[in-house]
C-alpha cells in the first residue's frame, strides 16, 4: 500500500491563543513566551508563539491516522523547530513516504514530515519512521 | 526554583516522577490539540495519544528543572514503543544528554525515558532547549 512518493493525508489546525492557553494547562508548560503578551512583545518574535509540541502534535495525529496503532507501537520521529507558529496562524502537517523497506513480516516506512504555516513557511521539518505489519 | 544550568552534568538525572495518564488529563490534552484520532486496542481500552505521553514526560522536566522564561524548544526526537492505556501509571525519567554554550546561548539536551508499570519502555526521546546563557 505504501510506496515512495505517496503523500500522507495532511492535517490542518487553526492555532488560536485560546488553544495555546489550553495546551499550557494540559502540558504544564507556562513559559510566558506562549502566554504573556507583554513579555512576548519584548522577545525577538514580538508576540506570543505556540508551543512547539502543540504544533508537532498534528504530525503525530497525521501518522496515527495513516498507520494506526503501529504508530503507537513503533513510531519514531526527529523534528527540528525552525520557525514559530503564531496565534492566528493556520498550520498544516504534511508528509510524504520517502522509502519503504520490507522484511519477512514487517515493513518499515520512512516519511519526510513537517508543518507549514499559511504563508508557506516551514515551521517544523523532520523525519518519521514506522514499522507496519505486512498483510499475509 | 532557580537552577544554575552551567552546573548540569551529562548523565545527571533532573527528573524522576510517577505520573498517571488519567482520563481527565488525556481529555484536556486531546481538547487542546484537537486530536481527531482517538484509538482503542483489541480489548477496547482507550489509548492515550503518543504526544500526550510525551507532554506528560516533559512536564516533570519543566517542573523540576525550572526552565527559564523565554527558553526555546529547538528540537525533539521521540520513539514510541507501545500503546499506553488511559489510566496507566508511568515512570518518567529525564537526564542531561548535552550541556554546551555557543554564541552566548546555552544548548541543553534532555534525554527522556518513560516506562510502564511492568518496567517496559513505552517512550523515549530527546529534547533540545536553547536558553540565554547568563554569562553571555
Amino acid at each position: 500500500m505504501w510506496e515512495a512518493g505517496a503523500s500522507l493525508r495532511s492535517v490542518e489546525k487553526s492555532i488560536t491563543q485560546e488553544r495555546v492557553d489550553d495546551y499550557a494547562d494540559a502540558s504544564g508548560d507556562f513559559n510566558p513566551i506562549h502566554l504573556d503578551h507583554e513579555f512576548a512583545a519584548g522577545t525577538r518574535f514580538g508576540r506570543t508563539i505556540a508551543h512547539g509540541m502543540l504544533v508537532a502534535a498534528s504530525i503525530s495525529e497525521m501518522m496515527t491516522a495513516s498507520f494506526g496503532l503501529d504508530w503507537h507501537s513503533s513510531g519514531r520521529m526527529k523534528l527540528r523547530f525552525k520557525a514559530p507558529v503564531f496565534p492566528g496562524d493556520t498550520a498544516t502537517a504534511f508528509g510524504e513516504v520517502k522509502a519503504v523497506s520490507d522484511a519477512e513480516t514487517e515493513r518499515e516506512v520512512v516519511c519526510t514530515v513537517g508543518v507549514r504555516r499559511q504563508t508557506g513557511e516551514e515551521a517544523i521539518s523532520g523525519e518519521a519512521r514506522v514499522t507496519v505489519r505486512r498483510e499475509s | 526554583m532557580t537552577v544554575d544550568y552551567s552546573t548540569l552534568a551529562v548523565g545527571q538525572e533532573v527528573s524522576n516522577r510517577l505520573v498517571r495518564v488519567d482520563a481527565g488529563t488525556v481529555a484536556k490534552y486531546v481538547g487542546a490539540v484537537d486530536d481527531a484520532t482517538a484509538l482503542t486496542g483489541g480489548s477496547g481500552e482507550a489509548k492515550a495519544p503518543p504526544m500526550a505521553v510525551a507532554a506528560l514526560g516533559l512536564r516533570g522536566v519543566l517542573d523540576d528543572l525550572g526552565i527559564p522564561s523565554g527558553a526555546l524548544h529547538a528540537g525533539q526526537e521521540l520513539r514510541f514503543s507501545g500503546p499506553v492505556d488511559v489510566g496507566a501509571s508511568l515512570r518518567c525519567r529525564a537526564t542531561v544528554a548535552r550541556n554546551s554554550v555557543r554564541r552566548s546561548s546555552r544548548f541543553v539536551d534532555i534525554a527522556l525515558s518513560v516506562r510502564d508499570e511492568e518496567d517496559r519502555e513505552v517512550m523515549s526521546g530527546a529534547t533540545t532547549l536553547i536558553m540565554q546563557d547568563e554569562a553571555g
